[in-house]
């Protein structure tokens, strides 16, 4: 069976080619580097301040990660809609796959601002506790990614709505969508690390 | 004899899959399961999930990519380094 998401025919990838440009690889390999720093800080202080880590991750409501888990996988699965619709010539479609993209990452971000709410209100602040201080280091760090994402979605959108993208080119779209794929490579890191280790 | 499912409908079983793995390692997270247990298994499950992602979302399939071995590298790396800090703690 075969199970690639593949360009259509006639538009096969040429060797040594990338899917969507250079730049946003240079962009999304930066992400995952400075995001694989941060995970290297979290087993460092995981091992220097295990109680920390014992007491922190109990204190964090582990239903809003997961929900901001299902939200992010979900985007992302809209993400990919949206590059076979343009694939296909489904401009339209394609437009409208991308909007519910941005409404999975606005989603994610209110489900975001509302945790840290519960978190101020339930005393889980940054300051004397080790894991909790990642938790924040990690979280906004992310959360700034999910951000440009949007950003990046927003522009797509606008030009998929103005017909800037065909089968043939849609390098900018396609772009779009990497990077928001690589944001959810990072929650998928993030969340077990937060909400699920102890 | 080589089936070809649609691109949409891999996507989709992709997409429940994932949902399944996040639903699994937070039940996992729930249990009266070892830490090193646990390390190991959302170790596994994040491997899985990257690898997923890479090649069906990010459509990385290129054989001999390097960006393709680079993106693998991570999501070998990363759940190493979870394994190691559950084996540690």
């Amino acid at each position: 069976m075969e199970l690639a998401v593949a360009p259509p025919a006639g538009r096969s990838m040429l060797a040594g080619s990338v899917p969507g440009n250079r730049g946003i690889w240079v962009g999304i390999l930066c992400e995952l580097t400075e995001f694989a720093l941060m995970f290297v800080a979290w087993a460092w202080f995981r091992f220097n301040h295990p109680e920390d880590f014992r007491a922190g991750s109990a204190m964090l409501l582990t239903g809003a990660g997961i929900a901001n888990t299902v939200v992010m996988l979900t985007s992302g699965y809209f993400a990919v809609r949206a590059l076979l619709a343009i694939r296909r010539g489904e401009s339209r479609a394609a437009s409208n796959w991308l909007i519910g993209t941005l409404v999975g990452g606005i989603g994610f971000l209110l489900i975001k601002a509302w945790e840290f709410h519960w978190n101020i209100e339930h005393g889980v602040v940054g300051t004397g506790n080790s894991f909790v201080a990642m938790y924040y280091y990690l979280t906004f760090n992310h959360l700034v990614h999910v951000v440009w994402g949007c950003l990046g979605l927003i522009w797509a959108i606008l030009r998929c709505r103005f017909g800037a993208y065909s089968p043939d080119d849609h390098e900018g779209l396609e772009a779009a969508t990497l990077y928001w794929h690589a944001t959810d490579l990072a929650w998928i890191v993030i969340f077990p690390l937060l909400y699920v280790l102890r | 004899m080589t089936t070809r499912t649609s691109p949409e409908r891999q996507a989709t079983w992709v997409w429940l899959g994932l949902v399944a793995l996040t639903l699994g390692s937070a039940w996992l997270g729930e249990s009266a399961a070892s830490a090193m247990v646990l390390a190991a298994v959302v170790a596994g499950i994040v491997a899985v999930k990257g690898l997923l992602v890479i090649r069906h979302y990010m459509g990385l399939t290129e054989v001999g990519s390097r960006l393709r071995l680079v993106m693998r590298l991570y999501f070998v790396v990363v759940p190493a380094l979870i394994l190691l800090a559950g084996s540690l703690a």
